[in-house]
Order: C-alpha cells, then sequence, then structure tokens
C-alpha cells in the first residue's frame, strides 16, 4: 500500500522547509533509515530518514522547493499502487498555501493574535510600556509590528521583535535616525555604521513583509544547562576581567606530517596525531616563557614549576577542559594515551572533577573543524591559550623557486596584564621552531 | 410586628370620632409680681443681662456685615452671620433652666442660643468646675488667651469671656475658636456646656436631636434634649421623618423596664414667622398655628402649645412644665415659640418681603424694652442699672471683638506649615473596642442564642473535599455579618441597631436572624420607614459617644437619606475639629432583580463625599473582618453589601471563615487571584463575573489573569494595584454600578497617573449601562457579563486571536453614547 511521506514540523514556529537535496529517485528500492532527502529550516538542516521499506513512487516537489510542513513529499509503496489521492490533495493543498502565505497569520503560543501588520508595518503610536521595554532592549519600536488597538505597538509587539532578533545597538538608538531593519553588528544589531547605508524606509518595511521573517516567529524556551551556565560564566568573566589579545602564527607541518606519516607506515602501536605532537611541543617549550606558564590572581602573578596543560574538549553538554598534569616530565607516547582518555572521559561524563582544575595553559583545536584562525578566549587566572587551527596549503618562494607547504595554523590569546606583546610572541616563535624542527624536539 | 400585639379588625373598623384636645396658645399670663417666688431679684436682672449679652453680640456682627466695623474698629468677615436680634428673649427662657446635661441643638441661627445656654451653664456650674472645663478645653489655649492681659474678679466672669471669645473666634474661623475655626457661624457648638451642633440644613437637627435623645435613654444618661429649628422647616420631610421616629408607639408600648417611656426631647421651633423670604403663616404652610401640628402625631398631641418668645418669663414657665412632662417619660413635646428677627434672614437680605410698620412695630414689643420696663415698674431694678448693665455689655463684646480679629493672638490655621490642619480630622481612626466600660444588656448569654449555635454547625468554607457544600450547612455572608454585629453587642453596651424590619424579621435578608431573641427592644428595634431620620439619629447618637449600626435596607434608599449621610454624619468629626466621633456603620444593600429602583449600586455618591469611609466586601471572610473592623473603628462606615451574596460561602480564604474575632483594615485590597498578563480589579459582586471571564481567557486565550478586589473605596491603597499593573501593563476595571461617574472612573484615573509608564494600553471601565436597571429578564444587558469584559479586552487592551466580540466597545460607540447621554 502506497504511503506518503510528510515535511516533518521542526518545532512549532517552523511553517515550511526547503527540499535541498533528494537522495533517492522514482524507481529506487528504499529500506527503513535510508535517507530520502535533505531539507533545511533558516536555521538549520536535516536528513530524512524513510520510516518504511519499498519503491519510490513518486517524488512530490523538487529541490530547492519551499514544502509547508505536514505536506507530502513522496510516496513509498509498491510498484502498481494508486498513488493519485496523494498527489491531487497535496498540489491543492500547496496552491491553497501559496495564496495564503501573502498574509501569513503567525500563531504564538499565547494564542493572542498577532497579525495585522502587513498594513500596520510604521506606528508612531506606542504604548508607555512597550516604549520603556524598547528602550531597555535597545529596539526602535517604529518597527515593531503594531498589533494593539488602533494600531498601536504593544508590549507583545516589542517582545516579538526582540525574538525576531531586530535589534540596535544604544549607540545606533541614540543616533536619533531611523533604523534599517537589519543590521550588522552582534546578533544582527543595527550598529552605527549601518545607519544611513540603505533606503531605510524600505529597510523598515521590507522586512514586514519579507515572509521568512514572519516564518520565524516562533520559539521554545529551555533554561540553560548548569554547565552551559557555568561556562558562560567563565567566559564573559574572562573577557570583562582580562586584557586579553590574540597573536596569529602558522607553521610549516612538513615535519610532523612526515613523522605520522612514517608511524603509519610503520604501523606504530600507537595512533599519535598532530595534536598530541603540539601539546608535546607546548609542553617543552613553554618550560622557557614561564610567564605563559603561569596564573595572575590580583598583584601575583603564580608560577608553575611543570606545565599542566588544559586541553579543550567538545562533548555535548559543552565544552570541558580536563588537566593533563605535569606534561612536560611525559613522553610523546604517554601524552598521547593519557590525551585520548581524558577526552574520552570527558565526553562520556566520567571525568572526575579534579581534572577539570589546575592547568597553567591551555590548548584548543578547532583545526579539525577547518578554522583558519580564531580568538580563544583564556581561562582565567591562566595567562594564555592556544588555539590550534587547520592546515593550509601555502605557497612561498625559496631561491626563486615557488613550492608549496602545508602550513598550520596557531592562534595565541595571551593576557597583557601578565605578559606583554614581545615575549608572547618570542613564544610562538619558539613553538613554531620546535614544531617545524619535531624530530629534534624529540631528541632533547 | 410584634406578634404581642392584636390588630383586631373590630377595633380596627369600629365606628368613632377622634377627639383632639385644646392646644394653648399664649396661655402665660404671670406679672412680675407674681413670679417672684420664683426668680431672686439678681436672676431677673441676669435674664436681662443674658439678652443683652445676645443682642450685643449679634448687634456687632451685624455692624461689621453692614459697616464693616464695630466700635470703630475695621473688620471684613465674609462668612456668613444668621442673626437672632430680636429673639433674645426666647433663647435666654429656653436655656434658663437648662444644665450642662441637657443637650441643645440649633439651626443656622442659633448664636443666641449658644451663648444663652452656655451662660445658663456659667450660672449654674461650680468654680472649679468651670476652671475644669476652661483647661481642659484644647489644653488651655482659649483660657490662656482671655486671662493674658486681662485680670477676672470671679471664675464665671472669667467664663463668660471664655464663652462670647470661644464662640466669636469660631464664627471668624480663628484657629483659636470653639472649632478651631472649622464650624463657623452656622456649626458653632460648645459640648462642655450641652450646646451641640447647630446645623446649616434646614430642620437638620430634628433627627440628630432624636439620636441623641435615644442615647440618653438607652445609655440612661442625665438631662433632656433640644431640637431648635425654624418655624419654615416644618416643610422639610426629614423633620416630619424625625418627628415620626421620635414619637413611635413602641417606647411607651414594647420598651420594657426603666427602658419604657418616651423620648426627653423637646422639639422646639423658633417661629419667627419667616423662611428666608417666604411668611409660614399665610403663604408657604397652612397651618395657621404651628402648634396645631403636633395633633396629629400622637394621642398626646406631643403636649404641643404656643407660647410667647417675646416673653423670656413665658417661655421658662414652658421649659419648666414640659420639662416635667419628660421627667415623667412622657415625652417628647413639641413647642411653638413665636418670636421675630429684626435683622433679615442675613445681612444681605433687605426685608423686601415685610413692612416697615410691621418691623416697627415689632421692636416696640421688643424684649429688651418690654422685660426691663416691667422689671422698674416691679421694683426689681432702677432703670439706670440697666444702662450701666448695657455699658458692660458693650465693653465685653467689644474686648472679645478686638481679641478675635487680632491676628497674633487668634490666628487662622497656617495652611502651609500644618497643611494636614484639616485632613487629619476627616477621620478619627481610632479602634475602641467599646464606646463604654460596663455591662451589656442583653436577654440571654449569647452562646445560647439558637442562631449562634446554628452557626456553629455550619461549615465554613464553600467546598469540603472538593464537593460544593449544600446551602443550608454553610456558613454564608449573611452569617459572617451577623457574627460580627452579635460580637459587638456583647461587647458594646452603647452599640444599638435598627432600621426597617430589623427586629422579628430580622432584617429584609435575615441578617439578624436570631438577634431578636438576645437583645431587648432598646437595642435592637423597628423604625419607622423614614431613612432620613435612621441615618439622621445615628449621627446624633454617634456624636453624643454611642456606637450604632443602621440598616437602609437598599442602596436605592441612600437618596432618602442624602442629606443625613452626606451632610451630617460624613462632616460633623471634621466639623468640630475632632471634638465629636461618629461611630456609625451604615448598612447599604445593593439589590438586584427588582428593577430600576432598588438595583443600583451608588458606591460613588458616597465615597465622593469627603468624611465617609465606604467598603463593599464580597467574600464571608472579608464581610466579617471589614464589619468587625468598622464597628471598632470610631469613624463613619458606609458598609455596602450585595443581594446577589447572602447565600454565598467562603471560597478564596484558605480555611474559610475563622469563628474567632478578626479585623480586615479598612483601605487594603485584596488579590483574590494571581496572575501575570492582566489585571482585573473589582467593585462588589463582580468579582465573581472576573472570575468567570479570567477562566475563559485563561482557556482559550492562553492568559494568566490577576483579579484583585477592591473590598474597601475609601480609604484606598493603590499599592497593590500598581505592583499589579506594574506586572501586567493591563487593567480592566469591574463594577455594577452605572458606568458614568462610577468610583472606578475615578480609579482608573488614579491608576493611570501612577503606572502611566508601565500601561499597554489605558486602564479600561466595565460598568452597568446608563439606563435604568432594567427586570431581572433583562439584566444580561445591563449588568456587565464575563464576555463584557473580554470584549473590552480584545477591543481596548489586547486584540484576541480569532475573537469576535458581542458588545459595542469601539470608540465611536462611546462618543455616541456620551453625546446622548445613554
Amino acid at each position: 500500500m502506497a504511503t506518503p511521506i510528510i515535511m516533518p514540523r521542526q518545532g512549532q514556529s517552523v511553517e515550511s522547509c526547503i527540499i535541498t537535496k533528494w537522495h533517492k529517485a522514482v524507481g529506487d528500492q528504499v529500506k527503513e533509515g535510508d535517507v530520502l532527502f535533505t531539507y533545511e529550516t533558516d536555521k538549520a538542516s536535516f536528513e530524512e530518514e524513510s520510516s518504511i521499506s519499498g519503491t519510490i513512487l513518486a517524488l512530490l516537489f523538487k529541490e530547492d522547493d519551499d514544502v509547508p510542513c505536514l505536506q507530502n513529499v513522496c510516496v513509498i509503496g509498491s510498484q502498481g499502487d494508486d498513488i493519485s489521492a496523494f498527489i491531487s490533495t497535496t498540489t491543492q493543498e500547496i496552491k491553497d498555501e501559496v495564496v495564503q502565505t501573502e498574509d501569513v497569520v503567525i500563531e504564538s503560543k499565547e494564542g493572542v493574535l498577532d497579525q495585522e501588520a502587513i498594513t500596520s508595518t510604521y506606528s508612531d503610536k506606542v504604548s508607555p510600556r512597550a516604549k520603556n521595554l524598547a528602550s531597555k532592549l535597545s529596539i526602535d519600536y517604529r518597527l515593531a509590528q503594531a498589533t494593539g488597538p488602533k494600531d498601536r505597538v504593544i508590549e507583545r509587539d516589542i517582545l516579538k521583535m526582540k525574538e525576531q532578533g531586530v535589534l540596535a545597538t544604544p549607540a545606533a538608538l541614540a543616533s536619533g535616525q531611523a533604523l534599517p531593519a537589519n543590521g550588522s553588528g552582534l546578533g544582527g544589531r543595527v550598529i552605527v555604521s549601518d545607519i544611513g547605508s540603505q533606503d531605510v524606509k524600505a529597510a523598515i518595511i521590507t522586512p514586514m513583509i519579507k515572509a521568512p521573517l514572519l516564518n520565524t516567529s516562533g520559539y521554545r524556551e529551555e533554561k540553560i544547562s548548569n554547565i552551559r551556565k557555568f561556562i558562560a560564566k567563565a567566559m564573559h568573566t574572562s573577557l570583562s576581567t582580562t586584557a586579553q589579545l590574540t597573536l596569529n602564527t602558522s607553521f610549516d607541518a612538513t615535519e610532523l606530517m612526515e613523522i605520522r606519516k612514517k608511524l603509519k607506515k610503520e604501523k606504530f602501536e600507537f595512533n599519535i596525531t598532530l595534536n598530541d605532537m603540539i601539546l608535546f611541543a607546548v609542553s617543552r617549550v613553554l618550560k622557557d616563557f614561564e610567564l605563559l606558564n603561569a596564573h595572575l590572581i590580583d598583584d601575583t602573578m603564580k608560577y608553575f614549576d611543570h606545565v599542566h596543560l588544559g586541553i579543550a574538549v567538545d562533548t555535548d553538554r559543552g565544552l570541558l577542559v580536563p588537566t593533563l598534569f605535569n606534561a612536560n616530565q611525559k613522553s610523546l607516547v604517554q601524552m598521547s594515551i593519557e590525551t585520548k582518555d581524558l577526552a574520552e572521559k570527558s565526553k562520556e561524563g566520567s571525568i572526575s572533577p579534579d581534572y577539570l582544575t589546575g592547568a597553567s595553559f591551555t590548548i584548543t583545536n578547532l583545526g579539525t573543524l577547518g578554522i583558519e584562525s580564531f580568538t580563544p578566549v583564556i581561562n582565567p587566572p591562566q595567562t594564555g591559550i592556544l588555539g590550534v587551527n587547520t592546515i593550509i596549503t601555502r605557497m612561498r618562494e625559496v631561491n626563486g623557486v615557488i613550492s608549496t607547504y602545508p602550513a598550520m595554523g596557531l592562534s595565541l590569546t595571551f593576557d597583557h596584564r601578565a605578559i606583554d606583546g614581545a615575549p608572547a610572541a618570542r613564544f610562538l616563535k619558539a613553538l613554531t621552531s620546535a614544531l617545524e624542527n619535531f624530530s629534534i624536539l624529540l631528541m632533547k | 410586628m410584634p406578634k404581642s400585639q392584636y390588630v383586631d379588625p373590630a377595633v380596627i373598623r369600629a365606628k368613632s370620632v377622634i377627639k383632639f384636645k385644646d392646644i394653648p396658645v399664649n396661655q402665660y399670663d404671670k406679672t412680675i409680681e407674681q413670679e417672684k417666688e420664683n426668680f431672686s431679684n439678681d436672676d431677673f436682672v441676669r435674664i436681662f443681662r443674658d439678652m443683652a449679652i445676645i443682642c450685643e453680640f449679634e448687634n456687632m456682627l451685624n455692624l461689621v456685615k453692614t459697616t464693616g466695623e464695630y466700635s470703630g474698629i475695621a473688620y471684613n468677615h465674609p462668612g456668613p452671620a444668621h442673626l437672632s436680634i430680636g429673639q433674645e428673649a426666647s433663647s435666654v427662657g429656653q436655656a434658663y433652666l437648662l444644665d450642662r446635661d441637657d443637650f441643645i441643638f440649633g439651626s443656622h441661627r442659633s448664636h443666641g442660643e449658644i451663648l444663652a445656654k452656655g451662660l445658663s451653664a456659667i450660672e449654674k456650674l461650680d468654680d472649679q468646675e468651670l476652671l475644669e472645663v476652661m483647661e481642659n478645653f484644647f489644653e488651655g489655649e482659649i483660657v490662656r488667651i482671655i486671662t493674658k492681659n486681662k485680670k477676672y474678679n470671679t471664675v464665671k466672669e472669667m467664663a463668660v469671656d471664655f464663652l462670647i471669645y470661644g464662640t466669636l473666634a469660631e464664627i471668624f474661623a480663628r484657629r483659636t475658636g470653639f472649632q478651631k475655626g472649622l464650624g463657623g457661624s452656622m456649626h458653632a457648638f460648645f459640648l462642655p456646656f450641652g450646646i451641640y451642633p447647630n446645623n446649616a440644613i434646614v430642620g437638620g437637627s430634628v433627627d440628630i436631636s432624636v439620636g441623641a435623645a435615644l442615647f440618653k435613654k438607652v445609655n440612661r444618661k442625665k438631662g433632656i434634649v433640644i431640637a431648635n429649628i425654624g418655624d419654615a422647616s416644618i416643610g422639610c420631610g426629614p423633620v416630619w421623618e424625625g418627628i415620626c421616629l421620635a414619637t413611635m408607639d413602641q417606647y411607651k408600648k414594647l420598651w420594657e423596664g426603666d427602658m419604657k417611656g418616651g423620648l426627653k426631647l423637646i422639639i422646639n421651633i423658633f417661629n419667627n414667622q419667616y423662611g428666608m423670604g417666604g411668611q409660614t403663616n399665610g403663604e408657604t404652610m397652612g397651618y395657621e398655628f404651628l402648634a396645631r401640628l403636633g395633633a396629629g402625631v400622637n394621642p398626646e398631641q406631643m403636649h404641643s402649645e404656643r407660647i410667647d418668645g417675646y416673653n423670656p418669663l413665658a417661655v421658662i414657665d414652658a421649659i419648666k412644665r414640659k420639662k416635667q412632662i419628660l421627667e415623667e417619660k412622657n415625652g417628647p413635646v413639641l413647642l411653638d415659640t413665636v418670636t421675630y428677627r429684626f435683622t433679615g434672614h442675613s445681612p444681605s437680605d433687605a426685608s423686601s418681603y415685610r413692612s416697615k410698620e410691621e418691623v416697627e412695630e415689632w421692636m416696640r414689643n421688643d424684649s429688651l424694652i418690654e422685660y426691663r420696663l416691667n422689671l422698674v415698674k416691679a421694683n426689681i431694678c432702677k432703670d439706670v442699672q440697666f444702662d450701666e448693665i448695657l455699658a458692660n455689655v458693650k465693653e465685653l463684646i467689644t474686648s472679645a471683638f478686638k481679641l478675635a480679629i487680632d491676628d497674633n493672638i487668634s490666628p487662622i490655621m497656617d495652611m502651609k506649615k500644618e497643611p494636614d490642619s484639616i485632613s487629619k480630622y476627616m477621620f478619627s481612626n481610632t479602634n475602641m473596642p467599646k464606646m463604654e466600660d460596663r455591662v451589656c444588656d442583653v436577654l440571654m448569654p449569647k452562646e445560647e442564642n439558637e442562631q449562634v449555635i446554628r452557626n456553629s454547625k455550619k461549615i465554613r468554607t464553600a467546598f469540603q473535599n472538593g464537593k460544593p457544600v449544600p446551602k443550608n450547612k454553610i456558613f454564608a455572608y449573611r452569617d459572617a455579618v451577623f457574627e460580627a454585629v452579635i460580637h459587638k453587642f456583647y461587647e458594646d453596651p452603647t452599640f444599638i441597631a435598627y432600621g426597617e424590619e430589623n427586629r422579628d424579621w430580622g432584617g429584609a435578608f435575615a441578617v439578624y436572624r436570631g438577634l431578636t431573641e438576645a437583645l431587648p427592644y432598646h437595642r435592637l428595634f423597628n423604625a419607622s420607614i423614614s431613612e432620613g431620620a435612621i441615618a439622621g439619629s445615628a449621627a446624633g447618637y454617634g456624636m453624643c459617644g454611642g456606637r450604632v449600626l443602621i440598616e437602609l435596607m437598599y442602596c436605592d434608599f441612600l437618596g432618602r437619606a442624602g442629606d443625613e449621610i452626606f451632610n451630617q454624619i460624613a462632616k460633623w468629626q471634621a466639623m468640630s475639629a475632632g471634638l465629636v466621633k461618629m461611630p456609625v456603620v451604615v448598612r447599604v444593600s445593593v439589590g438586584s432583580k427588582y428593577g430600576a429602583q432598588h438595583s443600583q449600586d451608588w458606591s460613588a455618591l458616597v465615597s465622593h463625599i469627603p468624611g465617609l469611609k465606604v467598603v463593599f466586601p464580597v467574600t464571608p471572610y472579608d464581610a466579617k473582618g471589614l464589619m468587625n473592623a468598622a464597628l471598632a473603628g470610631t469613624d463613619p462606615v458606609i458598609f455596602l453589601e450585595s443581594q446577589r451574596l447572602y447565600d454565598i460561602g467562603e471560597i478564596f480564604n484558605e480555611g474559610g471563615v475563622p469563628s474567632d474575632y478578626y479585623e480586615i483594615p479598612l483601605g487594603e485590597p485584596d488579590i483574590k487571584k494571581i496572575g501575570k498578563d492582566i489585571t482585573i480589579l473589582t467593585i462588589g459582586a463582580t468579582l465573581y463575573t472576573a472570575i468567570e471571564a479570567a477562566e475563559r481567557l485563561e482557556e482559550e486565550f492562553g492568559l494568566s489573569v490577576e483579579i484583585i478586589d477592591a473590598r474597601s473605596i475609601v480609604p484606598f491603597n493603590y499599592e497593590k494595584v500598581m505592583e499589579s499593573v506594574k506586572k501586567t501593563g493591563k487593567v480592566v476595571l469591574v463594577s455594577d454600578a452605572c458606568d458614568r461617574g462610577s468610583i472606578l472612573k475615578e480609579m482608573a484615573q488614579t491608576i493611570n497617573e501612577l503606572t502611566f509608564d508601565y500601561l499597554d494600553a489605558p486602564p479600561v471601565v466595565v460598568g452597568a449601562k446608563n439606563w435604568i436597571t432594567p427586570a431581572y429578564e433583562l439584566e444580561r444587558s445591563f449588568f456587565p457579563q464575563a464576555d463584557w469584559i473580554i470584549d473590552a479586552i480584545h477591543e481596548k487592551i489586547l486584540p484576541l486571536k480569532d475573537y469576535v466580540g458581542q458588545n459595542n466597545f469601539t470608540d465611536l460607540e462611546m462618543i455616541r453614547r456620551n453625546k446622548l447621554g445613554i
């Protein structure tokens, strides 16, 4: 029997999704669990797996079609099944839907009317409460969709803007000028430089008619986890209490890659990663730069006898930083084993809290995710953190000959209160030198 | 409706005639010679002196008003001065036999009565008593003023100056007057001499004095009470109501023991022939002889007679005889004391309504001339001595005048330095569980009372184990009021309650069921259907120091008691500068089902009048707590109830209605339901309508509604409401009162001012239509319903999804209705 597959609703606020890729064609056999198609909302991308086995009898939408949620997308069954029922209802409904999108009615969870809007895109009438809230949130109330009586902007209209992210910085608001709807500042905030950069009036009106904007109205609220709270606090404390800045450099990773290749070829019993080698290099070089292997607490520097490396690990629950204690005393293999163990336990959640403190320096690696350069955030009271980037192929000229080499990026964030730029740069130089001559380092 | 008295058709229908006794008219005909056995020479002369003081006092005011000076001293008195020149003999004669335990109440024209009664009291009190009175009054402020630059040979001389100065300073609105200038010419009085408030409302003193006489009777106090009113006030309804209340048969037929017998009250008409410009005999009334009127009131004909107010001795003679009747518990008495005023109604009155000859003829008959002549003829005193008296009196008045107009000695209130000078007297705000400390007259121990026993078996919450308690088992709103009231009957011996159907029937809404068995007549009785006099007498009872609870049955009948509630009960605490208290609670029931004249919520009317506290509890818990607080206070409280709710149980207060005594402070609204999206503030029974609306708003629209029950209207603490509105930003106000000018509009405006910056929409009032209240069958189109509240929210505050209102709350409709006045 033919069974329709529908476009799932990804959250209450999502009205429709775009099919970005079909993985199956008509006539293909599918098993339960096979990916049928990829689709996306404005925020995320999803894969739809088949809930049944059978033959694809029909694809009702093409790639890039915007499909209303809960609509039939394809039909699976046995050859010869009648599929006309699905096709006719689908198309009819879609037509209706298309007409309706002209004036989308948005349903908020309060069940309170949330529309009008299209005709009342610009309102000078605002309740005192809405005005105050807008000012507090740095929102230009004139951009709100007025849903109050007599086209008055009321509290819920401002709350909706907040949720949609039509925001501006206080400075932009203070300019007293009409603000464009979309900004280039943090979280899409309109910043001063955005003002006047586009046809303001058009900008004011445009976002109100744009369906996608309307379609993002829904949301869900969830209390953040304790670990998230902890991270939030730590990150904010770091940025608000230290004087941190980042130096970026890169080094020739030829030798590192050679060593890895060799170890693989030799079927070395341990899997030594690039990251392990960087940890190893840092643990050795850092000994000579005690300002970065230290804690700054108030007006006191605390210098460590050994190097305790914090290793940033991305877990399901959020960022964890277990510590590889006395790294400078460990061999590369030992380090590799222990680091993997720490990462594993962090991901499982079985890591002992004792390992989550006490680091004297931290290493964070986004290179595996293709990041070329970033600004790691120091974990106070540490004075430095090293970001490890991806390897890109670079060209260089040596004696008139252009050649390529694998360049691996390093981003060092340091606390300028504890250490000046030049010594920090010198550390990076020593580190890149050690990494480029890793075999010599190993011999030391 | 006492069953003890049988209404026998054979008697009612029997043939007979009513016979009237003759009504004496000016029968007094004694000579000075004959009176010598009753009066010493000094007495005769003192009567003249008192008349001379009054005459000169009024003359001084007349000159100030008409020429702007007296004795060559210029002064401008912008206030009133209704003078009694010509009437001196009548007031001195009346006061002659009265002492401080006898109370007089007066009119707008009572300077003479104040002085006469004061002079008489001074004569009767000994020096020690007089000094105590003077030194205790306003901590001796007045006595310090008069003794500062003057040495007195006798305490009585000092007291006379004290009396004249205090009265005059009061007339001139000085802070040193008898009521700190808050009473003025028409409301001056002095309680320590038995001079009770004079009244600027024509005939206003009658029902008040009935209350005073009730106070004396019920609380076994010495003395008689006299209401002094003018002849024209006989045309006023409340005067007749007062007379009816004063002459009820029950005092003589139903009240028991020492309470049996008539009130010790004289309703005395100073019949000066005119009511402003209207001639009572011959033009505006039809009685020919005013004394005739007593004949129609009761078989005793109120012992009515006409006496000659131009002869002080005739008046004294009459008072002596009438006092005797009162002491024999055979009162009350009606006196027609004929007299004449030489000046106009007020100094602005040119007397265009009477002939010059008429005035001149009365002047030739002036008591000061005639009485003086008679005394000289009878060798009581030499004529030259009278000249000396007159010269002394002139000096007396002149010196009081100088003191009273001196801004340094007699300043007016400094409203800048002490801005609360007046506001602090608006309410006494005291908590006085009993007005006097003695045994309460009751007929049984409270615990044995059947209703008390019945109530003790009732369930004091509306729900038990999640199920509604059956109506006959529930401790209902009416039981809560009963519990507070009976508590007070067993605590405060002065406490009495009356109204229509209060006894036997137990009140039209059965609130007093069981009280009849517990209380003697004099503490709980049925009044004549005289709402004006019921309220007015309560004012009199209260200002004398007794606590009283009256019932007006329907709010619609407030109009019948308008003056008594608006001008008397509300005003006297402040007009007396706090010298009298007004422990009067007025139960007023807001009706429904009975149409246009029995279903109105007039909370706005009573709230508008300064000096009244107003509460409107709508749950049993609140009713008991607020009634307890009202009955423990000494301020007048209008206690509004709703006839929709007498059967209702307590659904809000956890644990229901406590059986122990507790008070809920007046003025504190109560949050009945916590919410976060919108606030509904209710007055009266609409609390339950709001609950219904809130349930729908929550279920259908996901709105969380906070409901606040105002409970009190005056005073009212806005803090809780502000807090709520700051939270929600939205507020609807609901009551059953007609929307135009309702107290909700006042509250909405105040909320607007206090929380403007927090508001998401203007406060919206949902009241009843500005129509007559229709029949019960049509009430749903008149009184606010739950869907009106939702419609108003949708239209004016927060449009609701897919909602279609049934009622028109648009601006256009608002404008249209206002244009049409509907």
